[in-house]
């Protein structure tokens, strides 16, 4: 196994046990446990819990900007690319829901970790770019509207992380990948021209 | 060419706005040294003739039932073409027809009534065209060098430049720091002045206006006239799509572009943050 | 009698005279232009401040001059203020760009009219070169710059380009002194007349200033302005339905020497020729003058609030009073209208009733055509906007 790969492994344990203890109980001991490597193997591969924190957020943001470069280069309308990326979403919520879980809780209500390193979009800078350039060309092709990009951006994220959030309290009453074809309906609406 | 090639300098549809930029160069006597004037609409020369001559200047756009000289401006043009060596389209009216009418090789984006002689002419784009642009093409004519030219005819040597490079607010458009407003000497007038300098081809920053500034060092946006699209609409406008700017700078993807700019973003230069020079008033000096 | 055209050209552009002779005398000349360029349509339903962009190509001798009626009828529309500091950046290069056309008129246009030297030229172009470079300090360059806007100006100097800015103007002082010196003597004028009588070129006699921009003060009101069509592509321009005669001479008869020789040469080319050029002295002593005021703190611009309204200014530009009006609904131009100086004193009017160049040039003698007719410094594509 590559050092690469051995680090992506790390991070998808320390991924699992932040969702499972939460980010602050959770120890460099207690991963190295979990991966059946010695603490001081495991700061071979990252010097501190803030720094696998910091590139456990580079790394979802990459894959994520990967899976959104794939559908912005896409000959499809904007609309049928908010639903490719809504099913994205929704899809990797079911299927790795700690991912969706270590952004809400550990990234977004604990900015304090991330100040060194990882200020403003630096860190998913990967993933806002690719939704930087889904809404340019939206509204170059003329199927979006022309709005100020947070204004679009909160709508988009933060309506699709809520839903992702509410399937994880088990609050909403259908499955959430039923929940696609409205939601991306909703958006499109929101934001077309 | 000749020890002294022979000129005729001849304003269409314009302003006459590129003679009064040449009349800047600050060595001039030796344009007069080195070239001879058989007709200039301004400056004084013998009566206007048709007649052959080694390199035709042309000021001004062109235009039908445009009366020039007691002739028709178009067909007066076609005759002196037949009678030149060489053609200066001079100035972005006569390069791609700017605000007044058409240009001599290009019509805006199509061929222009002269495409197929496009061979003899050099396009020395600007509004106006730079004394220097001008005096650097008639000495390399004149010493029979070959000049290097793009895809519209323009001059590399000048034209591989944008007016982006050399300003002044450079810094802040690393940092991406916009200036907020106008008249100020802080802050990147790209983001929302409607500065057209990092896609516009031309060299204004680097050999600077009447020797000294630029529009953009005096905080006035560049508004890329050298460029077929001079004067696009608002032009004190940065247009953008989604808080994304239309136009990026030449040669990067716009992925590339937005990845180094939001990383810019993220990261503060605080010394750009703050004014460079904090100003007291004299009356408050005078209190203390 | 004699009917002949003539072509006048080298006068940013080219006039075409109907020339009525009797042996040599002129006896009434109609002017025609026939180049129009439709600048006040090309504005229409772009951004009001489109307009600083596209105004200053009216013409590339005056348009700074353009530039500022511009800013100046926009402000008028949405009540704009400016600072001092803005105000005295812009008289200062408004007012060097005057005499910038001076210079270049007198020794360029004029003078080959009757000496054929080209040492006269390069002294023009090396004066004026200098004097562009000034504005350009300040305005980032010339000809073609946009730095005045509604609201102030773009720049944002230090003291450093200031004190550069006051060390300019007085070696600019100096140097023309050796064209004409605060005494008004000139010996390149005199040269000028060495083979011309002064007396000639008499015209109407009527003054008008509407501007009031630098030291000048208005002598007449801008409602009282009234357009009418030609039979060529321009229109007349008539004060309380008379034709007046704008410019240097107009807006400088009260001063003590241009009133002596005035009182001796009356309105003739020898007084309009060196009230032009005496006015060189009289903006630079003003602007040196003006800009020990400056001070840097204060703000460069004032953003204006932005309304539907009309707005119309009047400034003096090299050539005399120049008015812009605009109309302006949702930030877009909705109609523009631009009467320039040499309107005034081109108009074509009739023998009984005629403008001042025509008035000038009735009853003398065709040698002196050229000359007289150039003493108006005209702006062909001005008037062809």
């Amino acid at each position: 196994m590559s050092k690469e790969e051995k680090k992506e492994q790390i991070m998808k344990t320390a991924l699992s046990l932040f969702a499972k203890q939460g980010f602050y109980s959770t120890t460099i001991a207690d991963i190295a446990r979990e991966m059946g490597m010695s603490v001081g193997n495991m700061y071979n591969y990252f010097p501190s819990k803030e720094s696998l924190a910091k590139e456990l957020l580079i790394y979802t943001s990459k894959k994520f900007g990967d899976e959104i470069r794939k559908i912005n280069e896409m000959d499809i309308s904007s609309k049928e690319k908010i639903k490719k990326i809504v099913e994205l979403y929704f899809k990797k919520a079911v299927e790795e829901p700690e991912l969706v879980d270590y952004f809400m809780r550990v990234y977004l209500s604990n900015k304090e970790i991330f100040n060194n390193g990882c200020e403003g979009m630096l860190c998913v800078s990967a993933f806002v770019t690719e939704i930087m350039i889904f809404f340019e060309e939206g509204v170059r092709k003329k199927e979006l509207k022309n709005q100020d990009f947070f204004a679009a951006f909160g709508l988009f994220m933060g309506y699709i992380g809520g839903l992702a959030f509410l399937n994880r309290e088990n609050i909403l009453g259908k499955p959430l990948e039923e929940y696609i074809e409205p939601v991306s309906e909703n958006i499109y609406n929101a934001l077309k021209a | 060419m000749r020890l002294k090639p022979k000129i005729i300098w001849i304003d269409g549809v314009g302003c006459n706005g590129c003679s009064h930029s040449f009349f800047n160069y600050p060595e001039i006597s030796s344009f007069f040294e080195n070239f001879e004037l058989l007709y200039h609409p301004l400056l004084d020369s013998d009566e206007f003739n048709v007649q052959n001559c080694d390199i035709l200047i042309i000021e001004g756009a062109l235009k039908s039932n445009f009366s020039r000289l007691g002739k028709d401006l178009n067909s007066l043009i076609s005759e002196l073409f037949l009678k030149a060596k060489k053609i200066i389209a001079l100035g972005t009216c006569a390069v791609y027809g700017g605000i007044f009418g058409k240009g001599l090789v290009f019509d805006k984006n199509e061929k222009g009534k002269f495409y197929k002689c496009r061979d003899r002419v050099i396009n020395i784009p600007g509004c106006p065209s730079h004394p220097e642009w001008i005096m650097y093409v008639l000495n390399m004519i004149k010493n029979d060098k070959k000049i290097a030219l793009d895809e519209f005819n323009r001059p590399v040597e000048i034209f591989s430049y944008t007016s982006h490079m050399g300003c002044t607010r450079n810094e802040y458009f690393e940092w991406k720091i916009d200036a907020q407003d106008f008249g100020s000497k802080e802050g990147c007038l790209f983001y929302y002045q409607g500065c057209q300098g990092p896609f516009t081809h031309s060299s204004c920053n680097k050999i600077l206006w009447n020797e000294v500034n630029s529009k953009p060092r005096a905080g006035t946006p560049c508004f890329g006239c050298t460029e077929v699209s001079f004067p696009k609409k608002d032009l004190f406008k940065t247009e953008t799509f989604m808080g994304i700017p239309a136009n990026i700078p030449l040669g990067v993807s716009k992925r590339a572009y937005l990845t180094i700019s939001g990383i810019a973003k993220s990261l503060t230069n605080e010394r750009l943050t703050k004014k460079l020079i904090e100003c007291e008033n004299e009356d408050k000096q005078k209190d203390n | 009698m004699k009917i002949n055209k003539k072509i006048i050209n080298k006068i940013e552009g080219e006039a075409t005279l109907k020339i009525y002779e009797e042996k040599d005398i002129i006896d009434f000349v109609e002017i025609e232009f026939w180049q129009y360029r439709g600048i006040e349509k090309y504005l229409q339903n772009r951004h009001y401040m489109d307009a600083l962009v596209i105004n200053p190509r009216v013409c590339g001798i005056c348009g700074h001059s353009h530039l500022l009626a511009t800013a100046k009828a926009i402000e008028n529309a949405f009540g704009a203020k400016i600072t001092q500091k803005a105000k005295i950046l812009r008289e200062i290069t408004t007012g060097l760009e005057i005499i910038q056309n001076h210079i270049k008129w007198f020794y360029i246009t004029l003078f080959p009219t009757q000496i054929k030297d080209r040492s006269f030229t390069l002294k023009a172009l090396r004066l004026s070169s200098f004097i562009s470079k000034i504005i350009a300090l300040i305005s980032g360059q010339f000809p073609h710059n946009s730095y005045i806007i509604p609201g102030g100006v773009t720049c944002d100097l230090t003291n450093l380009e200031i004190f550069k800015l006051e060390d300019m103007l007085k070696m600019l002082m100096d140097e023309i002194q050796a064209v004409i010196d605060k005494d008004g003597n000139s010996r390149d004028l005199e040269k000028f007349f060495e083979n011309l009588p002064k007396n000639i070129g008499k015209s109407l006699n009527r003054f008008l200033v509407l501007g009031d921009n630098l030291f000048f003060s208005k002598n007449g009101k801008t409602e009282k302005i009234k357009e009418e069509k030609t039979t060529s592509l321009y229109s007349n321009v008539l004060y309380e339905d008379k034709f007046y005669e704008v410019g240097p001479l107009a807006r400088n008869i009260n001063n003590s020497l241009v009133k002596k020789i005035y009182e001796k040469y009356e309105d003739s080319i020898y007084t309009r020729i060196f009230a032009r050029l005496y006015e060189i002295n009289l903006i630079i002593e003003y602007l040196l003058e003006n800009i020990k005021n400056i001070d840097v703190c204060e703000p460069s611009y004032i953003k204006p609030v932005v309304n539907n309204a009309s707005g119309i200014s009047v400034i003096e530009a090299p050539r005399g009073s120049l008015i812009h009006k605009v109309e302006i609904k949702d930030e877009k131009i909705k109609s523009y209208e631009i009467i320039v100086p040499t309107q005034f004193n081109l108009s074509n009017g009739t023998k009984e009733n005629p403008s001042a160049a025509q008035a000038a040039l009735m009853s003398e003698r065709k040698e002196y055509l050229d000359t007289i007719f150039k003493c108006f410094d005209i702006c062909a594509v001005c008037v062809t906007h």
